[in-house]
């Protein structure tokens, strides 16, 4: 190795070792917090007395566990749901042709363009009156917006990577069509759906505006409920603190098990090429 | 096992006719090839047997049984596709054994390995069983297709192309091995090629076929030297075959043949009497003379009677050599030796060995008639009778 190459080497790490702080800072900050006492909160940054009294504010004297529930009940919910339908969509998007078929896909697309803002309260409305307001099955069903069509694009293109001829294939060796599905399909979308269905829980998960405005009193999922840490009077910023890392959780440990399953170019070798 | 029928089968994609009332007999355990240009609708009937199209119009019957409502599972058919259809996510020992592990035709493991070892040793892929399709070649992948179908025991194999993508020396091999397993199995072969000599050397019958029409069906002599019209005549044969656009002059009791390229040199047609009948029918006596390039000869020394024209070009192919002429506008292709010395554009005679030609009307390009259609006919009948004597046996 060339003194030249070396110092490339160094400065490269150098950069993205700062990135790293520049990026992760923030969250290490907010895990610090979740050790301080309220008084100590604004008044020091990193000598302080560490204490677990936000934890056991948070666990033992809050709904906290409540809450958690109700985000996990509607995220699991609307994933599912999302892959029940979204994947025989997709198949249907890959495989078929019907009058209109790109206009169709793309307007389940456009459900993700415009700001959740926009359309929550029309859906308000409707939701008052249709008794859907502050129900799992409300919540469920708004998320749809969210997670349905990242399933049904991302699925539709391992589809469309799977040559027709091994569906066909797998017809002449004997087998019925759910078979089919199972045993030779689903091994090669695998990467796809697991992949968008984990980030679809994610997305469900860090949900904000519809659970605040769709939801709220019987059913409270973290993320709204999160913000009741920040009373009239006082501002418990530790507990908050442990509410929110607690709550990022999920999310980072599922970010981490995508990568696993973000393997392309499975279908490779299958057909001529 | 089993004879395949097609009644007036049609299919249609969108606006697009794939097959145009197609009529095919295949009978029990024959080898029965599909030759045509690419897009002539060949796949499209393997599809259509195997159950995986249905037709628009028309019946399709395995055995004497209509089989259109028969699901691809249910009519035990194999087939090897084109791009092989292999799932990429098992090994090549899971792929072969895929068809017995099916609930259709079900069979314990014990079973399978021997199934699969044994394909496997055909196939000459028995070093490979542990790998997946992406660590194969296109060859490998092939043959492991075609060991996926030889695996069991179908009503019938359908082949889409099962050779293209192997070498040559491979090839060669394979040809003769299909033929010899196919011979043994007894089991009855549907085979699509576009290429015309393992059309040739396989089938025992050959249906020729073109823009989703069967041309004509007919064993390989057949159609060789009789064939239906210009098109089968220039697909079978490599080099192909020589069409000279030729006006005929009646003179006495026969015929001269005046070529539009060297109207100069009128050619005198031997006489034949049922040939000489035909041509009379026609209006304008203006005809397509086919002429193998087998039967042209040449000469770099004026002859007699020659027709002069100019060395083209000259390719070797292998074991021999095609010499192309130049008279005028036409190109005529000749069969000469390897190793020739000469110049392009130096002059070249050349004769016709007129009593081997066939004769197409110029208008619509159909057969008119050959010399010695009579002998043709009897050798075509001898073979014919052979094959069905062959597959006579097969059936004791």
């Amino acid at each position: 190795m060339t003194a030249r190459k070396r110092l490339t080497a160094i400065l490269q790490n150098g950069g993205l070792a700062i990135y790293a702080v520049f990026a992760l800072f923030p969250l290490l900050w907010m895990f610090i917090l979740t050790f301080k006492s309220d008084a100590e909160m604004l008044t020091t940054t990193f000598v302080f007395t560490p204490t677990l009294v936000n934890y056991q504010q948070v666990f033992f004297h809050s709904d906290y566990l409540r809450y958690i529930k109700d985000s996990f009940i509607v995220s699991t919910g609307a994933v599912l749901i999302s892959v029940l339908a979204g994947v025989p969509a997709a198949y249907a998007f890959a495989r078929y042709n019907f009058k209109k078929k790109e206009t169709i896909a793309f307007q389940i697309l456009s459900f993700k363009f415009a700001p959740e803002i926009l359309v929550v309260l029309p859906l308000y409305m409707l939701y008052r009156q249709m008794g859907l307001y502050d129900t799992y099955l409300g919540l469920i069903w708004v998320y749809q917006l969210i997670s349905m069509p990242l399933i049904i694009w991302v699925v539709r293109g391992y589809f469309e990577d799977i040559s027709v001829e091994i569906e066909h294939a797998a017809q002449v060796d004997g087998y019925p069509w759910w078979q089919i599905f199972f045993k030779v399909l689903l091994p090669l979308i695998k990467p796809g759906l697991v992949s968008s269905a984990l980030l679809c829980f994610i997305f469900a998960w860090n949900s904000f505006t519809f659970p605040l405005l769709l939801a709220g009193i019987k059913i409270e999922p973290i993320t709204v409920a999160a913000t009741k840490y920040l009373a009239q009077s006082t501002v418990h910023y530790g507990q908050m603190a442990v509410a929110a890392t607690c709550s990022a959780l999920p999310s980072i440990i599922f970010a981490i098990a995508i990568q696993k399953h973000l393997v392309r170019g499975l279908s490779f070798g299958a057909v001529k090429g | 096992m089993a004879k395949i029928e097609l009644i007036n089968v049609t299919k249609r994609f969108g606006k697009l006719t794939a097959l145009k009332n197609v009529n095919l007999e295949i009978e029990d355990k024959e080898f029965f090839v599909l030759f045509g240009p690419a897009g002539a609708g060949k796949t499209t009937i393997l599809n259509n047997i195997a159950g995986i199209q249905i037709p628009d119009e028309g019946v399709i019957k395995i055995n004497g049984e209509i089989v259109n409502q028969i699901d691809p599972a249910n009519r035990n058919v194999a087939m090897v596709f084109e791009n092989y259809a292999l799932y990429p996510n098992r090994t090549v020992y899971d792929n072969i054994a895929s068809p017995l592990r099916s609930p259709k035709h079900k069979k314990d493991e014990n079973y399978i390995k021997g199934a699969v070892t044994k394909a496997a040793a055909l196939m000459k892929i028995d070093m490979l069983l542990d790998r997946l399709p992406s660590q194969l070649s296109n060859g490998q992948r092939q043959r492991v297709a075609l060991g996926r179908a030889l695996v069991r025991d179908p009503n019938v194999f359908l082949m889409d192309e099962p050779l293209a993508h192997l070498d040559a020396k491979l090839r060669n091999l394979m040809r003769g091995e299909l033929k010899e397993m196919q011979h043994n199995f007894a089991t009855t072969s549907i085979y699509v090629t576009h290429d015309f000599m393992e059309a040739m050397s396989l089938a025992d019958r050959i249906a020729i076929i073109d823009e989703g029409e069967i041309i004509q069906v007919g064993i390989s002599e057949e159609i060789y030297y009789m064939p239906k019209n210009q098109f089968v005549a220039q697909l079978m044969g490599d080099p192909e075959i020589n069409l000279l656009s030729c006006d005929l002059v009646e003179n006495g009791t026969g015929f001269t043949c005046l070529w539009a390229a060297a109207p100069d040199n009128p050619i005198q047609l031997p006489e034949d009497e049922e040939l000489f009948s035909r041509i009379r029918t026609l209006e304008n006596k203006k005809v397509n003379v086919g002429i193998r390039p087998q039967n042209v000869h040449y000469s770099f020394e004026p002859v007699e009677g020659a027709i002069e024209g100019t060395v083209y070009s000259f390719e070797t192919i292998g074991n021999k050599s095609v010499l192309t002429a130049q008279v005028k506008d036409a190109h005529v292709r000749i069969i000469a030796p390897n190793g020739l010395v000469l110049k392009l554009d130096q002059p070249v005679y050349i004769t016709f060995d007129i009593s081997r030609v066939i004769v197409f009307d110029a208008d619509t390009h159909e057969y008119i008639g050959r010399y010695d259609e009579s002998e043709v006919m009897k050798l075509v009948n001898e073979h014919r009778g052979e094959s069905f004597t062959r597959a006579g046996e097969n059936h004791g």
